[in-house]
């Protein structure tokens, strides 16, 4: 049950619905009554948030390449910065795509992914399967900028051999509905992973962050930091399930959501899933929902601050804890404009 | 050398599960299988009057429009609920009798479990202990409830469930089903249709039940199921500590255990539930055997600053599934859940708690003790839910895992959902096995490896044990070491 599955067969039965385990907080059934569309060939604008980083770009508007194949691959020792713009460019239609990255050994590269809604009301599903050879390096930061109305899946399926790094950062504000999901396999020894995101949702948008990592190797290592902001009558989902497979000894695994609640009518859901096969392990997770520390805003309006000024500046401070992991400085700076932008609250 | 002589005997009788002797007597079977007429049986034996005998027949009807769920982290082969007696019975005459009517052989199998059933035994021993009052449910029937003169002097009513329909109709009706509806999941519904016998509790407003309240649940006879029913109501300002206890034959078989708990408090009362569930599990190598204990257990805090408190130590049955949960309706209502879970050998359990909030200021904590050796799976899996109205909700959730040797599992499978502004809700897990560094400092004093292992694991417990009763955390305490039994070296 997937939305390009859906798309594919035109048929509505192939939605997820509720009644999905993996899909309960965020039902795509009871909310598409008719499926759009396909979108047809469009333009999007020139530049996107990454303009000037990076050295080179691979564009995809509507679901359409332009000029490339929807299949990168890194030789041995390769090093690469690379834009991804997923471009949605025609109201009111529905578009899928598929793409492909492979590293060979040592690759490194630095994915600076933007989903970027320049339409009203489309509905966009993009699937991405990465695969990271012994030793190989992969950033990834997203900055996923759907529109206000629009209903967007995005998924990412990353497979880790031995050695190999995968670090993430993705930053949302929603969508009508948004979902976005990384599944990552490493069945290789001594991987390591990081997977952090910030949510940062207001009006009536929806955003979904759901991973799952699979520790199949000995030595293992994932970290994994999520954040969120919720206002107005917004939602914010993270779902995150880390399982250790028999024999994945010395799996060290910590996971951390922390949300905040900043309006009555404010709404998060989080379904932190250790699943653990092995006995020589280290896990952990932790997960807070709440309001902005009273004591914090206190203090700020004591020194003459009005409340939404110091409100803002707790809660850029919150995220900013996300961002700053970033690794790559140019993306970083940018990630930080971006957040203060999207500033909710 | 009595003292060598001790612990041989004690070595050997944690080797095998105590309570899975068989007790000969002779008993009274519904025929076969489940159907329409079975459960008309069951309630002509208990001369239900007409109201119940429909009720049964309701909650029949739904159940077999059913589906038996199946998300929970465990597996077994499907159930044939026609393979089963719904009704055993030592041959007596029906309800509640004196102890001298009582068979024998069943107060010796009450004897050799430990349990008091004689009023005069409980005092005996140190003076000025603590009293305690038992309900003994054997297989489908409450065989004895002491103390009930003692109880009914302050107004607490303490009786088997089939005697609270017959001389307390109006508590019944009022409040049954009330906060288990009949058709609120598979289990719950067939018990409901063919639930045999439980305790039920009444304490008038303002009471503070003077004793402990007990109810042991024992299976008896082979290829048969039990579904007890639990009703306690704690009226306004009352307060009553409740604890149940569970043990079975070791067979080859898997037998159904799928029991309903419900819990009323009105403003100002307190519940405190405690259990102690020590089903046969099951032969820890080959699986083969044990109790499902399917059970569906639900608090609803009706009343403004009303407060239960679930404590459980699971330690035996093949399989566990279930959440002792609450409803914490009333302004300012209090919810605890306080849990040990121990699996070896074969065992596999999912178990946890669900905490609906629904009032303002509504507080709830979890504490959750995994344990995992031998070939199990235990799985935590609880739900926090803050709705709109339920402003300054707060939560605070603690699970733990412990993991003993390569083979076993320990999941956790919390949800969260927070709707409103005002709550705050902090959940934490952590899953690691012994720390080899406290075993070698431990054993480095002098201690054996098996005992080292039984001294760290009652200190990751102890959260969980100092909130039971004092009388029965020290054999709570006695049956995690002997469940871990074998479960290192």
């Amino acid at each position: 049950m997937t939305l390009s599955l859906a798309l594919e067969a035109r048929d509505l039965a192939q939605l997820p619905s509720r009644r999905d385990e993996d899909w309960r907080w965020t039902d795509l059934r009871g909310l598409i009554r008719e499926l759009p569309a396909p979108s047809p060939e469009a333009e999007a604008s020139p530049a996107g948030p990454f303009e000037g980083h990076g050295d080179s770009e691979l564009l995809v508007v509507n679901g359409r390449l332009q000029g490339d194949v929807g299949l990168l691959i890194l030789g041995d020792g390769q090093r690469r910065v690379l834009r991804l713009r997923l471009v949605s460019a025609s109201p009111g239609t529905a578009h899928a795509v598929r793409l492909s990255i492979q590293l060979g050994s040592g690759a490194e590269l630095t994915l600076l992914e933007t989903h970027e809604g320049q339409a009203e009301g489309y509905l966009a599903d993009s699937h991405l399967s990465v695969s990271l050879s012994t030793g190989a390096r992969l950033e990834r930061i997203v900055l996923a900028d759907d529109e206000a109305e629009a209903i967007s899946v995005s998924t990412a399926e990353v497979r880790l051999e031995a050695g190999a790094e995968f670090c993430q950062t993705i930053l949302t504000h929603g969508a009508r509905r948004q979902r976005l999901e990384t599944r990552v396999e490493h069945p290789g020894q001594a991987a390591k992973v990081r997977m952090d995101g910030a949510y940062l949702v207001s009006g009536r948008r929806h955003a979904d962050l759901t991973t799952a990592v699979t520790h199949g190797g000995t030595d293992g290592v994932t970290g994994q930091l999520i954040k969120g902001v919720v206002a107005d009558q917004g939602r914010g989902v993270f779902q995150g399930r880390i399982t250790v497979s028999p024999g994945a000894d010395r799996t060290d695994a910590r996971m951390g959501h922390h949300a905040l609640l900043l309006s009555d009518r404010a709404e998060v859901n989080a379904k932190p899933e250790l699943l653990i096969f092995a006995d020589d392990v280290a896990c952990a997770h932790g997960a807070t929902v709440g309001a902005l520390d009273e004591d914090a805003l206190f203090y700020a309006q004591q020194r003459g601050m009005p409340e939404a000024v110091a409100k803002a500046l707790l809660t850029e401070a919150f995220i900013g804890e996300v961002i700053d992991r970033i690794e790559h400085d140019g993306a970083r700076e940018i990630a930080h404009a971006w957040a203060a932008d999207r500033q909710v609250g | 050398m009595p003292a060598v002589k001790q612990t041989v005997d004690q070595v050997e009788s944690l080797e095998r599960y105590q309570h899975g002797f068989v007790t000969t007597i002779d008993q009274e079977f519904a025929p076969k299988g489940l159907s329409a007429d079975i459960v008309r049986f069951i309630s002509a034996k208990k001369q239900e009057p007409e109201w119940m005998l429909e009720w049964r027949l309701a909650a029949y009807e739904r159940w077999l429009a059913m589906d038996e769920p199946d998300w929970a982290k465990v597996s077994f082969p499907k159930i044939d609920y026609q393979d089963s007696y719904y009704y055993a019975a030592p041959k007596e005459k029906i309800g509640p009798m004196s102890l001298d009517e009582v068979d024998p052989e069943i107060l010796a199998t009450y004897a050799k479990l430990g349990i008091p059933l004689r009023e005069q035994e409980v005092l005996a021993g140190v003076q000025g202990a603590p009293k305690y009052a038992v309900d003994a449910v054997f297989d489908s029937v409450s065989v004895v409830t002491t103390f009930k003169k003692e109880l009914a002097a302050v107004g607490v009513i303490f009786c088997s469930f089939s005697e609270a329909v017959r001389e307390h109709p109006e508590l019944v009706k009022k409040y049954l089903g009330t906060v288990v509806p009949a058709s609120d999941n598979y289990f719950a519904c067939l018990n409901s249709a063919v639930f045999s016998d439980g305790s039920f509790v009444y304490v008038p407003p303002g009471v503070r039940c003077p004793m402990e309240l007990s109810t042991y649940f024992r299976i008896n006879a082979a290829e048969s199921g039990q579904f007890e029913r639990t009703l306690i109501i704690a009226d306004a300002g009352a307060y009553v500590s409740y604890l149940e206890g569970c043990t079975a034959p070791m067979r080859d078989e898997n037998q159904l255990h799928a029991a309903v708990v419900e819990l009323v408090t009105l403003d100002d009362a307190e519940i405190k539930y405690s259990t102690v569930q020590n089903w046969y599990p099951g032969d820890p190598e080959t699986g083969k055997g044990g109790i499902y204990n399917f059970v569906t257990k639900r608090a609803d805090c009706r009343g403004d600053r009303s407060k239960v408190s679930w404590t459980q130590v699971e330690t035996g049955s093949a399989i566990t599934w279930k959440y002792p949960s609450c409803v914490l309706r009333g302004k300012d209502s209090v919810g605890e859940f306080y849990s040990i879970a121990i699996t070896n050998g074969r065992q596999q359990a999912d178990t946890g708690t669900k905490m609906i909030h629904l009032g303002e200021g509504t507080r709830s904590r979890i504490i959750s003790k995994g344990i995992s050796a031998g070939r199990s799976s235990n799985t935590y899996r609880g739900l926090v839910s803050a709705h709109p109205k339920a402003k300054g909700a707060r939560n605070f959730t603690q699970c733990d895992s412990l993991l003993i040797g390569k083979t076993c599992a320990a999941h956790t499978v919390p949800y969260i959902e927070a709707r409103n502004g005002q709550t705050v809700v902090e959940h934490e897990a952590t899953t690691t096995r012994l720390s080899d560094d406290q075993l070698f400092y431990v054993m480095q004093r002098g201690l054996s490896q098996e005992e080292a292992v039984q001294l760290l694991v009652n200190g990751f417990v102890k959260d969980v044990l100092q909130e039971l009763p004092m009388e029965f955390a020290v054999e709570a305490q006695k049956l995690v070491a002997i469940s871990l039994e074998g479960s290192v070296g």
